[in-house]
């Protein structure tokens, strides 16, 4: 039923709980799981400045070498609960609103399902923080499995 | 000096057309903007499609041109004549070094910001702390003349107050910059740069021509006036001694090749051949607006004389400070042009602020989010919390800057030429040493940095802070600063000519007397400027790294 399967990851625990589920549902139809690490054109402009936004857009991603390694550190930890399983695993990494960047990807490259971790924040916090789990939902049709933090797990945020 | 509040010669009134002018370039920023962040990825990956030199240039002379080069400028040579063009050549004779020293050299290194290169090439994160704290010194200190500026012309458009007119530019400006940092993309900086340059040579031309000035050439042809305005405006030294002429250069130029926010364009560039022609692209588009500004003075200030029928001359109880920070937009009014014309030249001020602004206020949410808060205390920080981090930053910088621009200290040139002396004593031999000489190392950077920071803060505790707390006002007492002689050679405008030779020494002869850095930073040093060409997209750590067995920098 579900041949490809798509965990956003941005490195945050966050994140991370959701693999599980994944990993689960991936090993039981043996399908390949996606690990996506969107390099937040926001972060990167608060963060180094806007004008590495330029640099990411004229292809030079690869030279950021510190923006590599957080990229790696988030879907090498998706990669290795995969391997435990002895699942097939793709890591990527994209640029853009995050989003808009996953729900591209989505539609780039056959996924049947994305599993994503969510914060679980609701009124004030939600409206500043906003949610990509959120956003992606609303924009794609497909199914997408939500794991809320504060569900039946004990993993700080 | 405390400067008066407003403009009492400006038409100070809502005016509709002008307002909708503004609105519709603000709207222009936000689009652009939002098309720049949501762009399809698609093309992302498609390298080589860089940004060009011209397109480039444009985005430096947008984010270098404040308030205080559309409106500072005139209004110094307005108010002090000849003083005034100690801003013109030390505004422009920092590129030199920038383009000889620097541009290129900081590509190679090849990192993200200014405490970046810091804290990287002298190994310390004590080092990165300082640099970051500069930087944000420096944002505050230089945001503070453009919440002035965007102020002062902000009342001929829309007719508040002076206090709620900032607070209300502010809060669109700083408003902005929270939602989206994308108002210092390229594309939006070369949409600033031309907006300012067009509204600017409009209103010098059409002033010009309109009141029999000028035709063709305004630059020149100003000097027809000279006669008229009298020698106060012409002769050397008449309204500033020359020490402080010769210190405000000097800090203006060493300030330049100091200033976090113009370095962090030669970083992201396609290769050295791009950073060099994009410092000479923005010179040419900088120098665009500066042999025009004093043209503008001169008429501004004949046309003063000839409406209020009084002296302009400052020290005569003519022009003040703060008509003489929007002499550029006066000219226009007094010349009788029609309320949009003049709304244009306001908003090509408006446009200079915001650019410089957000410029200034990444770089502060970079020290903060990125060099403070990411590399020193949570190195896990996840994006998300980087965004929140930068966010605040920018909203407690706002908040700090529009309070402090209610009472300024000094005209919107002189605030911005403390952030350039800031700059100038701090950064700059950092900068400098740390590209230049091999054998600069952590412990020189420290001491350096931290006499410099002293040197610096001391002069303004000495010579302005006395306008503002009544205990050092009344210790100060009438010459007001508290050791005459120290504000006499190092006064915050030009604490620079004394510091950064200073700052040089000290951090010398430290590095002299400890250990030297570890060979793979000397390295690094030798290959961000060596002779031999580097890859497009190479860095000077990629080299050495590479270079297996030793290897030898192109230069040894």
């Amino acid at each position: 039923m579900y041949d490809n399967i798509l965990v956003p990851t941005d490195g945050s625990k966050t994140a991370e709980n959701a693999v599980d589920q994944a990993v689960d549902i991936a090993s039981k139809y043996g399908a390949t799981v996606h690990a996506l690490y969107v390099v937040d054109v926001d972060a990167t402009s608060y963060s180094l400045g806007t004008e590495q936004v330029d640099r990411i857009r004229q292809g030079n991603l690869e030279e950021m070498t510190e923006i590599n390694e957080d990229a790696d550190e988030a879907t090498g930890y998706v990669r290795d609960r995969a391997a435990e399983h002895g699942l097939e695993v793709e890591e990527h990494i994209t640029a853009g609103e995050p989003a808009r960047a996953i729900r591209k990807f989505v539609e780039d490259n056959d996924i049947d399902l994305v599993v994503m971790g969510s914060h679980g924040r609701s009124g004030l916090k939600r409206v500043i923080l906003g949610s990509v789990t959120e956003k992606v939902l609303r924009r794609t049709r497909l199914p997408v499995l939500v794991v809320d933090v504060h569900g039946e797990t004990d993993i700080e945020e | 000096m405390t400067v008066p509040l407003q403009a009492e010669a400006l038409d100070i009134s809502f005016k509709l057309v002008p307002a909708i002018i503004v609105f519709l370039m603000m709207a222009s920023f936000l689009v652009i903007g939002y098309v720049f962040k949501v762009a399809d990825t698609e093309g992302m990956w498609v390298a080589g499609r860089g940004i060009g030199n011209i397109e480039n240039g444009m985005a430096i002379g947008a984010n270098w041109m404040s308030a205080a080069s559309y409106l500072g400028l005139a209004g110094l040579v307005a108010l002090s004549g000849f003083y005034g063009l100690a801003f013109i050549v030390g505004w422009t004779t920092g590129y030199f070094i920038l383009l000889i020293f620097l541009a290129a050299q900081m590509r190679r290194f090849g990192k993200y910001t200014a405490p970046d290169f810091v804290g990287d090439r002298f190994n310390s994160p004590t080092a990165r702390a300082l640099a970051a704290f500069t930087t944000l010194l420096i944002a505050y200190v230089y945001s503070v003349g453009q919440a002035r500026g965007m102020g002062l012309v902000g009342q001929y458009v829309f007719g508040l107050d002076i206090i709620p007119m900032i607070v209300v530019m502010m809060t669109i400006t700083v408003g902005y910059l929270a939602l989206s940092g994308m108002l210092g993309a390229t594309k939006n900086m070369a949409v600033q740069y031309t907006i300012l340059i067009v509204a600017f040579l409009a209103g010098v031309y059409v002033v010009g021509f309109s009141q029999g000035y000028s035709t063709i050439l305004p630059q020149i042809e100003y000097g027809a006036l000279m006669a008229d305005l009298g020698r106060e405006f012409s002769a050397p030294f008449v309204n500033q001694p020359f020490y402080i002429w010769i210190a405000t250069a000097f800090s203006l130029i060493v300030g330049t090749c100091g200033l976090p926010h113009v370095l962090v364009r030669f970083y992201t560039v396609r290769s050295e051949r791009v950073a060099r022609w994009s410092c000479v692209w923005g010179l040419f588009f900088i120098l665009l607006l500066y042999w025009a500004s004093p043209a503008m003075a001169a008429f501004g200030v004949d046309l003063f004389q000839a409406t209020t029928g009084a002296s302009a001359y400052a020290a005569e109880g003519g022009m003040s400070g703060a008509e003489g920070d929007v002499i550029v937009v006066l000219a226009a009014q007094f010349a009788n042009l029609p309320t949009w014309f003049v709304g244009l030249v306001a908003a090509g001020a408006m446009a200079a602020a915001i650019a410089t602004t957000a410029g200034l206020f990444i770089t502060a949410s970079s020290a903060v989010a990125h060099d403070i808060y990411t590399e020193l205390i949570n190195p896990e920080a996840t994006q998300r919390q980087q965004v929140l981090i930068g966010r605040g930053t920018i909203i407690g910088m706002g908040a700090l800057v529009t309070v402090t621009a209610f009472n300024p200290p000094a005209l919107i040139g002189e605030l911005v030429a403390y952030a350039f002396s800031l700059a100038g004593v701090v950064l700059f031999p950092m900068f400098f040493l740390g590209l230049w000489w091999e054998n600069t190392n952590r412990q020189g950077a420290l001491a350096g940095m931290v006499l410099g920071l002293l040197i610096w803060i001391t002069s303004i505790i000495n010579s302005v802070l006395p306008n503002y707390i009544g205990a050092l006002g009344a210790a100060a007492g009438e010459s007001g600063a508290l050791v005459p002689i120290y504000a006499q050679y190092v006064p915050p405008i030009g604490a620079a000519l004394i510091g950064t030779p200073v700052v040089f020494v000290v951090t010398i002869a430290v590095s002299l007397a400890t250990p030297e850095p570890p060979l793979e930073t000397k390295k690094m040093v030798r290959q961000c400027h060596s002779p031999e060409p580097m890859g497009q997209q190479e860095t000077a750590a990629d080299v050495v790294g590479d270079s297996t067995s030793g290897g030898t920098p192109a230069d040894d």
